[in-house]
C-alpha cells in the first residue's frame, strides 16, 4: 500500500514541476521564440544584420531602452507604471548639457544628474505609496511637469556638449571591443535580474503586486517598497539620459518622446503582467532586444522605418495573445 | 482543572460600540493553554469583532485583556503579535504569485550576506519549509510550487501553518473551513489537532458546527454582541447549540447572562 500511494506521489510531485515549470517560464519560452524568429528573418533578408559591428551598434542603441526597462519591470511588478520616464530622460539630458556648459566638471554632473532622477521619482514614488494617488495619474502628470521644465530651461533648442568632454565617452567609447553604454547595460542588468530573483526586495516588489496586504502583514514596509521602485525607475531614466546626451553630444529637451511607451511594451512583450505580482527580467531583456532588432532589421531591409511601430504594435498583440491562450488561462482556473 | 490555574486568555467586559450599533457587550472570553474553543453565533453576533480585539485589529471601548496573567493593552496588530497572538485570516495572507516557502517565510527570510548585501538564502528556507510542512502533517509535493496551484485546502494549511510557524500562544482562526472540499476540511481539521497538542490554544470561529465536535473542547455562543452560552464540548449537541445560536431560549438564560463563569461543571 505504502509503495503505491509512494510512486503516484513521487509523479504527482514530478508532474507539478514540470507543469509550474513550464507555466512559470512560458511568457519567457514564448518571447525568447519572438526573438529568435525575429533574428533569423533578417538573417536571412539582409545580409548586413548578422555581423559583429551591427550586433553590437543594436547593444549600444538599445542600451538605454534595456536600463529604464530593467527598472520598469520592479514598478509594473508591483502592479504599478512610471509613464514620466521619457520625460525624465529629456529632462537629464538637457540640464547635463547646460551644466557641463557650466562649467562643471562631468563626474560631478553625472552625480547631479542620478541624484535629480532619484529626487524626481521619490516624489512621484511618494503621491503614489503615501497618498494612494493611482500611479497613472501621478507619472503622467510628472510626464507633462517634467517635459515641460526641459522645455522652458531650453526654450525648445538643443544644447551642444563640446565634443572634446570626456563626458561624450559614456556614449561614444569602446571598451574591450564593446560599447561603452552596452557594458554599462549588462552590469544594470546584472544587477537587476540579482535584485528581483535572489534579494528580499525583489520578493517584496512580487508580493506587493500579488497582494499587498499579505505583504504589509508579514511586517514588510510596503509603502517605503513601492516609492523605492519610482526612486530606481527615475534614476534609471536619468542614467539613460545621461548615455543618450554623451551619445548624441548634445542635449535636447524633446528627447526620448514616447520613450515611456517603449518601454512598456518591451517588459509586458517580456511577459511582466500590468496587473502586477508575476515579473521576470530575462523576458524583459528579450522583450526590448526584439524591440530594438525589429527598429534595425526594417532599416538594413530598406523598408520604411515607419513600419517599426506597426511591426512592434503587431507582435506586442499576438505575443501577449499567445501568452494568453497557451499559459495563463490554466493559471486562473485554480 | 485546577481552580488556581492561570487563562492563557482571559477577556473581560469587552465592550465596542460603532455609532448605534453595540457590537460587544461586556463579553468575556477565557482560554487555557492547549484548549480549542468554537466561537460561535449568528451573522453579526460580535464573534469576529471580538476575535479581532485579541487580534489588536479593533481597539475596545472598555475592558481588559491577561495573557498568562499578564494584563495587555493591543493598540495594533504588532502588538498582539508580540504577545504570541496569531490570527489567520482567510485566504488574505497569501501571495499568489510567490512559491509555498516564500509565502512561508514571507517578511522573514532566511538571509545570507554577501560582499555585505543580503541574499535570500533559498536553500535553506525550502529545507526548512520541508521540516515545517512536514512536522504539521501538510502534504505538498514541492515547496517551489507556487501557491496559485495548490487547492484551497492546502492554501488554508499554508496559511495555518505560517501562522503556527511563528511559534503562538494562541491562534484565531476566522472560518478556515468555508469553501473546501470535504477531504480538505479533514486535513485542516487534523492540522487544528496537531497545532494544540503542540500546546497553543486555539479559538476557531466558524458557521460549521459539525466542526466544533470533532476538534473543539469548548463553545462559546454569542447573540447580538453578548455571549449567551458556554458548553464543554462532552456536554451538548447540535441541536442545543443551534438553539443557543438562534436565540430561541435566550430570554430564558438571559437571567443568568450576568454571572459568568469559566468552566462549567
Amino acid at each position: 500500500m505504502s509503495e503505491a500511494t509512494h510512486s503516484a506521489q513521487s509523479r504527482k510531485m514530478r508532474e507539478g514541476t514540470w507543469r509550474d515549470m513550464m507555466l512559470a517560464n512560458g511568457s519567457v519560452v514564448s518571447i525568447a521564440l519572438f526573438f529568435l524568429v525575429v533574428c533569423i528573418i533578417f538573417s536571412v533578408a539582409t545580409n548586413a544584420f548578422l555581423t559583429s559591428p551591427n550586433l553590437l551598434n543594436i547593444l549600444r542603441q538599445s542600451s538605454p531602452l534595456l536600463i529604464v526597462a530593467a527598472a520598469m519591470t520592479f514598478v509594473i511588478t508591483t502592479g504599478g507604471i512610471d509613464l514620466s520616464v521619457g520625460s525624465v530622460l529629456a529632462l537629464v539630458a538637457t540640464l547635463s548639457a547646460t551644466l557641463l556648459q557650466l562649467g562643471l566638471p562631468w563626474p560631478a554632473v553625472i552625480l547631479a544628474m542620478l541624484a535629480l532622477g532619484a529626487l524626481l521619482g521619490a516624489v512621484q514614488g511618494y503621491f503614489v505609496a503615501y497618498e494612494g494617488i493611482p500611479a497613472f495619474i501621478v507619472t503622467l502628470a510628472g510626464l507633462s511637469v517634467i517635459r515641460g521644465v526641459a522645455l522652458l530651461i531650453t526654450g525648445g533648442y538643443s544644447i551642444p556638449v563640446e565634443p572634446g568632454s570626456p563626458f561624450t565617452v559614456i556614449g561614444r567609447a569602446w571598451f574591450l571591443g564593446v560599447p561603452v553604454p552596452a557594458l554599462i547595460a549588462l552590469v544594470i542588468l546584472a544587477i537587476a535580474y540579482l535584485a528581483f530573483n535572489e534579494t528580499p526586495f525583489g520578493r517584496y516588489v512580487t508580493g506587493i503586486g500579488a497582494n499587498a496586504e499579505a505583504v504589509r502583514r508579514a511586517g514588510v514596509n510596503t509603502r517605503l517598497m513601492t516609492l523605492f521602485v519610482y526612486v530606481i525607475s527615475a534614476a534609471a531614466a536619468a542614467l539613460a539620459g545621461i548615455i543618450i546626451a554623451a551619445r548624441l553630444g548634445s542635449g535636447s529637451s524633446n528627447a526620448g518622446q514616447g520613450f515611456e511607451l517603449e518601454v512598456i511594451a518591451a517588459v509586458v512583450l517580456g511577459g511582466t503582467s500590468l496587473f502586477g505580482g508575476r515579473g521576470t527580467i530575462v523576458g524583459t531583456v528579450l522583450g526590448a532586444l526584439t524591440v530594438a532588432v525589429i527598429g534595425n532589421g526594417l532599416i538594413l531591409a530598406h523598408l520604411s522605418p515607419f513600419l517599426t511601430p506597426i511591426v512592434t504594435g503587431t507582435i506586442i498583440l499576438i505575443a501577449i495573445w499567445l501568452n494568453f491562450r497557451l499559459f495563463r488561462g490554466a493559471v486562473r482556473s485554480r | 482543572m485546577s481552580s488556581g490555574e492561570t487563562y492563557r486568555v482571559r477577556m473581560s467586559g469587552i465592550s465596542k460600540r460603532y455609532n448605534a450599533i453595540q457590537t460587544l457587550d461586556d463579553v468575556s472570553l477565557t482560554l487555557k493553554p492547549g484548549e480549542v474553543l468554537g466561537l460561535v453565533g449568528d451573522n453579526g453576533a460580535g464573534k469576529s469583532t471580538l476575535s479581532k480585539v485579541l487580534s489588536g485589529a479593533v481597539i475596545p471601548d472598555a475592558g481588559t485583556i491577561e495573557i498568562d496573567g499578564m494584563p495587555v493593552t493591543f493598540s495594533s496588530p504588532a502588538d498582539s503579535r508580540a504577545a504570541r497572538v496569531e490570527m489567520v485570516y482567510q485566504d488574505l495572507s497569501l501571495c499568489d504569485t510567490v512559491d509555498v516557502a516564500g509565502n512561508l517565510f514571507l517578511g522573514r527570510e532566511p538571509r545570507r550576506r554577501i560582499a555585505g548585501i543580503s541574499f535570500l538564502d533559498k536553500k535553506r528556507m525550502h529545507e526548512q519549509t520541508r521540516q515545517m510542512l512536514d512536522r504539521l502533517g501538510i502534504v505538498i509535493a514541492d515547496t517551489r510550487l507556487k501557491v496559485e496551484y495548490l487547492s484551497g485546502g492546502q492554501r488554508q494549511s499554508i496559511a495555518i501553518g505560517r501562522a503556527a510557524s511563528f511559534e503562538p500562544s494562541v491562534l484565531i482562526m476566522d472560518e478556515p473551513t468555508a469553501a473546501l472540499a470535504v477531504a480538505e476540511v479533514e486535513a485542516v481539521l487534523d492540522l487544528i489537532r496537531t497545532v494544540s497538542a503542540r500546546g497553543v490554544s486555539v479559538i476557531l470561529i466558524t458557521h460549521r458546527l459539525q466542526d466544533l465536535f470533532l476538534v473543539c473542547d469548548r463553545i462559546q455562543v454569542m447573540y447580538e454582541g453578548r455571549n449567551v452560552a458556554e458548553r464543554l464540548i462532552g456536554e451538548t449537541n447540535i441541536e442545543d447549540v443551534v438553539n443557543l445560536i438562534v436565540g430561541r431560549k435566550f430570554n430564558a438564560r438571559s437571567a443568568t447572562n450576568r454571572h459568568r463563569d469559566g468552566a462549567p461543571a
